[in-house]
């Protein structure tokens, strides 16, 4: 059913390039300057959509972002995108929604029948009984009947894109007063920025058939051309205003294409020094009885199809308005050759247009408005209502409710838009001193000044309510399917709050964030509460202006660039000797070698047997790295840790651990003096950033009398643990010029060797309870180093040991680490307190003796060992006594658990209430998740040579 | 002798006709941290702020922070042995990876990669820039009208390279 | 959000890290009793407005420095 024919000449298209599309997957053809819709319209597609609820039929109400009716599908996978704002593009595919089996034939229009059932908070009301989880079980069939579009799961394969950028003055909108700002402000030389979300500038100006303003137009954008250091961004939207003039706008290309990198979309994070908001305003409907019948449009929107797409309506068109805007759209169409009748809501007409009326022998009735609507799948007749009450046959109606300021981007810094009365709409609020608006957001509706034309009053007469009472639903918000009965229900059982009222009605959820919809919701809701609108309110204007793509935010932050991966000087050898890697925070582990086997259960436990047995090489680069320097950096250290390092001679290394200021540990490692002012600080690998920012932030803020300097050498060192029985022969294979016997390099000692003239650092500390070192080297040599090691040291039988087995050594040895280091846990937790120096100060010296801190159950470090054949112990596990009923959080947790070589079963570390106090009590291991209820006994956590002999060997 | 090992040893430079990307290999790298005088004694002119590098003999000397600097001069420096007497020396060389970007829209790659001003006006040659690229620490230098070099730290420095190299995709030929 | 750093020039708020309340003297190193720590360690005030603070800029210059942000418009600069 045709609604209007496409004029043979006029308007923006290029009727010499034709697009095809696919509307349903039949083939069309519309012209190059096309949208989706007025192609649509073109090719005689009036009813485009069915509605939220009702699935009433309907047809385009706009031209443009505001549409809430004409939601499309498009390209197979990008849902509810309005087809006012698709540009028309060869292969096009678009397809309706939310209807079946097609939009002519809608199956599901019988919820129209069971209309009263989908009144104000009716999913609220129905859906919650009988039982607790009723929503739950309903909300999947609710959401396939009443609807949008749906997505597929497939991932989106467009590309996006984000981009930084800055700019003096940006100017948001090219309609007549954006142009005219954006030459203004580039005439200073300032760097500017216009962003149009058209693929045209212009604004307003591109639905005016007038020659000189068109000339007008073209002479702005072309002196915009000349200044270099301004950026145009055609179809790109202000999405968002944040802190500091972060305005974050959405590109959209045409020219995209995956393949060759090109992004569909780029979202723009643009720092501007000033903004001015040129935003426009956009029209209202009017609210009548069947206002939503296929055929009823905005006035403006008209307008725009009749003068930009050359598209006229077949038949009558009739016009309702309450200003004056509406009768240039009842002109254009008249000289254009359609018929056309006005109905005013005014009794008082401005002369000029009744004169201009006259001439084109247009009728107008005037104090009267629309009653009600004929034609349900297309408008047939207009019965008027009011001063006059006639019934006209017609196939288009026009309508004009007023103008409402486009307030969204300046409010959403948090500037509250304001009422005004005079243009019965809200203008933005009070401005930044780096922000301004021009024109018709400000309720200015007149061009420019430099365009010469007379300043025109404009005259409104607010109407929000039907001027006579039809026998159809009279919508307020059409996507959301909201009638003014909702509102008057709503406010009935007492949702007043403009608030309150849009989430129980669903006014304005939709996704056109009811930008038609808004102020004639809320001047019903001042109506019914008697209250001026002013005081009734306004709702949260919130980013993003218009629906996004999820792919546009995330750009190209997904897939392998979804985090950066810190890899290890040695990834590439670790790799090539059979690495399985393990993601450890931002790092890529070796988490244990083809060699040891091809799961980690089995592997580790042969990697841990070569470390005890024999010699094993392990990559300890992430470590965490700092160049400690300076005259006070002794006392620095010394203030640091808990324990003194005021008195570590030069060459020797002391394992230390540092608290927060409240008395919990904060991390350990082991710090070795270089020379009198040199250190070498190491942390965990979890905690190196953090230590790092710490230790600085202790230096440049606090402690500036310190003459330290810290410096991160995480990146600089790579770093291998030679582990075992033989990693001094290893070593000497290595090294053999080095004296390492135990009298120059002793347990706890450092030695500098020079090996083919390659400074490295060696440091006999141990991890594992072995005899051992590391090996601490430049890093770009690290990985060479690491085949010497498996070479010269072949014969020793020494391999590559990785994460698991490193972790599970410890374990055994009774060393905590990051899972016992959980930030929760003080030093007498850990079984360290002794540590603490009794007569100097340390951070966290105060708060760690708090009452609750010394408690004597606290849950502390204990080793806990397999006492049931055949079980297993879990990390995770819930630790109870005996005695107790197994319930709750129990006395305690498992945080690392290892197969233990040396004792041939199961052990592990955990945190138990009170501690070793209870070393030697059978304790139960609870795993509910499992099931299981295994028995364990509480020993202590040093599983292995307590007494340290393999250390000092 | 032990060879060398970049930690971008294994990938392929990028190049099309607008724009390269690869590694600017073999430099050294001494951070100097002291006091301005003492520092100027050995090593002569010292840059004033942070921002704007200094080109003295075959060295660039680039403020860092306000007591420190850092020397990037050629891989066998040896400064650092006359500069231990008047400053904490710290060398850095095996910590950063070097990533040359080349080409008309190696500006555009850039601020697709850090939220930083690299408008020509702005980020001129011998400027340079402490920022982030893809989450972690960088300093960019623009040695040239359309050239930069990225010190990435090396254990992240292939990630930084394959982010840039996926932004420069749309300008692959 | 844009945070002025008093070495580098103003930048994006993602190249630095929080570092709380720096209105409140520490107590000098081996001084202070556990009250005067549990005071310093513990007790804020939570201002709506201007709020004097510590940030670092990590990923810049790594200096620490203190200025006064609004707290409720994220605006830098005046009196706290």
């Amino acid at each position: 059913m045709s609604t209007f024919r496409r004029l043979a000449k006029g308007g923006r298209i290029d009727r010499t390039k034709s697009v095809g599309f696919t509307y349903n997957g039949k083939a069309l053809t519309g012209f190059a300057g096309d949208t989706l819709a007025s192609a649509l319209l073109a090719n005689g597609t009036t009813l485009m959509a069915r509605s939220f609820k009702y699935h009433r039929p309907r047809g385009v109400v706009s031209a443009g972002v505001e549409e809430p009716n004409a939601l499309m599908t498009i390209g197979g996978n990008e849902p509810n995108i309005p087809a006012t704002t698709v540009e028309l593009v060869e292969g096009l595919q678009a397809a309706t929604q939310n209807a079946w089996p097609s939009v002519n034939y809608d199956v599901m229009a019988v919820n129209s029948l069971a209309a009263p059932l989908f009144q104000s908070g009716f999913y609220y009301k129905t859906f919650m009984g009988p039982f607790r989880k009723s929503w739950m079980f309903y909300e999947p069939f609710i959401r396939r009947a009443a609807g949008l579009g749906k997505i597929r799961d497939e991932p989106d394969a467009s590309r996006y894109d984000t981009l930084h950028d800055f700019c003096d003055v940006l100017v948001v909108g090219s309609g007549p007063h954006g142009l005219s700002a954006a030459v203004k402000a580039a005439r200073t030389g300032a760097r500017v920025t216009l962003v149009e979300q058209d693929s045209k500038l212009g604004g307003s100006l591109l639905s005016e058939q007038n020659r000189e303003w068109e000339s007008w137009r073209n002479n702005q954008v072309n002196e915009l051309l000349t200044f270099s250091d301004v950026k145009i961004r055609t179809r790109t939207t202000a999405q968002g205003l944040y802190d500091d003039n972060l305005v974050v706008l959405q590109q959209r290309h045409i020219d995209h294409d995956a393949s060759k990198g090109k992004p569909r979309q780029t979202l723009v994070l643009l720092r501007a020094k000033s903004i001015v908001f040129a935003t426009g305003s956009l029209e209202r409907p009017l609210v009548f009885s069947n206002n939503d019948r296929p055929g009823v449009m905005l006035a403006s929107a008209l307008r725009t199809y009749l003068n930009r797409y050359g598209l006229a309506p077949l038949q009558r068109t009739v016009i309702a308005t309450n200003n004056d805007s509406a009768y240039f759209t009842a002109f254009d169409l008249a000289e254009a050759g359609v018929a056309v009748t006005i109905a005013d809501l005014r009794r008082e007409i401005p002369s000029d247009l009744l004169s201009r009326a006259a001439m084109l022998g247009l009728g107008i009735f005037p104090a009267s408005g629309v009653a009600d609507v004929e034609g349900a799948k297309q408008v047939k007749r207009v019965q008027l209502g009011g001063a006059h009450s006639a019934s006209i046959d017609c196939d288009v109606l026009a309508m004009s409710g007023g103008w409402s300021p486009t307030v969204h981007l300046t409010s959403h810094g948090g500037v509250k838009p304001v009422y005004d009365a005079r243009i019965a709409a809200f203008v933005p609020g009070a401005f930044a001193a780096s922000h301004s608006a021009v024109g018709a957001v400000m309720g200015d509706f007149d061009w420019p000044a430099e365009m010469g034309m007379p300043k025109r009053p404009y005259k409104i007469l607010p109407s929000w309510v039907p001027v006579a009472k039809g026998r159809g639903k009279a919508f307020v918000d059409f996507q959301s399917d909201v009638t003014v009965k909702d509102i008057t229900s709503a406010h009935d059982e007492g949702y007043v709050s403009v608030e309150h009222l849009k989430r129980y009605a669903t006014l304005g959820m939709g996704t056109d964030q009811g930008k038609t919809s808004n102020i004639n919701a809320l001047a019903i809701m001042a109506n019914l509460r008697e209250l001026p609108i002013e005081e009734a309110g306004t709702t949260t204007f919130r980013p993003p202006y218009t629906g996004l793509a999820i792919g546009a935010i995330a750009g190209r932050t997904i897939g392998h660039h979804f985090r950066p991966t810190r890899l290890s000087p040695l990834h590439e050898v670790n790799k090539a000797h059979g690495a399985t890697f393990i993601e450890a925070g931002l790092w890529l582990r070796a988490w244990y070698y083809a060699w040891a086997g091809n799961t980690p259960e089995t592997a580790y436990v042969k990697e841990m047997e070569l470390v005890r047995q024999g010699v094993g090489i392990a990559d300890v680069s992430t470590l965490g790295k700092i160049d400690v320097q300076g005259p006070d950096a002794a006392e620095f250290l010394n203030r640091v840790y808990v324990n003194g390092f005021a008195k570590l001679p030069v060459g020797r290394a002391r394992y230390g651990v540092m608290l927060n200021d409240d008395g919990v540990v904060l991390d350990d490692g082991t710090t070795t003096r270089i020379s009198d002012e040199q250190f070498y600080l190491t942390t965990t690998t979890a905690q190196a950033g953090e230590v790092m920012s710490w230790l600085e932030y202790l230096l440049q803020v606090h402690w500036t009398e310190l003459k330290v300097h810290v410096t991160s050498l995480t990146d600089e060192w790579g770093a291998m643990a030679i582990s075992g029985p033989k990693s001094r022969q290893a070593l000497q294979l290595a090294f053999p010029g080095a004296d390492i016997s135990n009298e120059n390099l002793p347990y706890m000692g450092c030695l500098d060797v020079l090996a083919n003239g390659l400074r490295v650092r060696l440091l006999r500390l141990s991890f594992s309870g072995e005899l051992a070192y590391e090996v601490h080297v430049p890093a770009d040599f690290a990985g060479a180093l690491w085949e010497h090691f498996l070479k010269v040291a072949e014969p020793l039988g020494i391999k590559p040991y990785g994460l698991e087995a490193l972790a599970s050594l410890r374990i055994e040895k009774g060393h905590v680490a990051g899972l016992e280091l959980d930030h929760r846990n003080t030093l007498d937790d850990l079984g360290l307190g002794r540590m603490a120096g009794k007569e100097k100060a340390y951070i966290g010296r105060e708060l760690r003796m708090r009452e609750a801190y010394q408690a004597p159950d606290r849950w502390s470090l204990v080793g806990i060992e397999l006492m049931e054949e055949g079980a297993k112990l879990r990390g995770g596990a819930i630790l109870f006594s005996t005695g107790d009923e197994i319930k709750g959080h129990g006395r305690g947790y498992i945080t690392s658990v290892t197969w233990s070589t040396e004792l041939k079963k199961f052990i592990a570390l955990g945190l138990y209430q009170g501690g070793l106090k209870h070393e030697g009590e059978d304790i139960i291991c609870a795993y509910p998740l499992k099931g299981e209820n295994v028995k364990a006994r509480i020993v202590s956590p040093h599983f292995i040579d307590r007494e340290g002999s393999r250390l000092n060997a | 002798m032990l060879d060398r090992r970049s930690a971008l040893a294994s990938v392929t430079p990028y190049k099309s006709a607008q724009l390269q990307l690869g590694e600017a290999r073999g430099f050294s790298l001494l951070q100097v941290a002291g006091d301005a005088k003492s520092v100027a004694k050995v090593a002569g002119k010292l840059p004033t702020r942070i921002g704007v590098a200094l080109k003295s003999d075959n060295r660039t000397i680039m403020k860092t922070g306000p007591n420190q600097f850092w020397f990037v001069g050629a891989d066998n420096d040896d400064l650092a042995g006359a500069m231990r007497e008047a400053a904490v020396v710290t060398p850095l060389s095996h910590s950063r990876t070097r990533i040359f970007l080349e080409g008309t829209p190696a500006r555009t790659v850039l601020a697709k990669s850090a939220p930083l001003d690299f408008h020509p006006n702005v980020f001129k040659p011998h400027m340079f820039a402490m920022t982030g690229i893809h989450h972690t620490p960088v300093l960019v230098h623009c040695v040239g009208a359309n050239r930069f070099e990225i010190y990435a730290l090396r254990t992240f420095a292939l990630s930084v390279f394959e982010w840039l190299a996926d932004a420069a995709l749309e300008f692959t030929d | 959000m844009r945070i002025p750093c008093p070495h580098c020039g103003e930048r994006d708020v993602s190249e630095f890290r929080y570092g709380g309340d720096a209105t409140k003297q520490r107590p000098k190193h081996s001084e202070g009793d556990l009250k005067t720590w549990h005071d310093y360690y513990f007790l804020f005030d939570n201002p709506k407005g201007p709020h004097l603070e510590y940030w670092q800029h990590v990923l810049g210059c790594r200096q620490w420095f203190s200025i006064t942000r609004n707290t409720a418009t994220n605006v830098i600069g005046g009196e706290a």
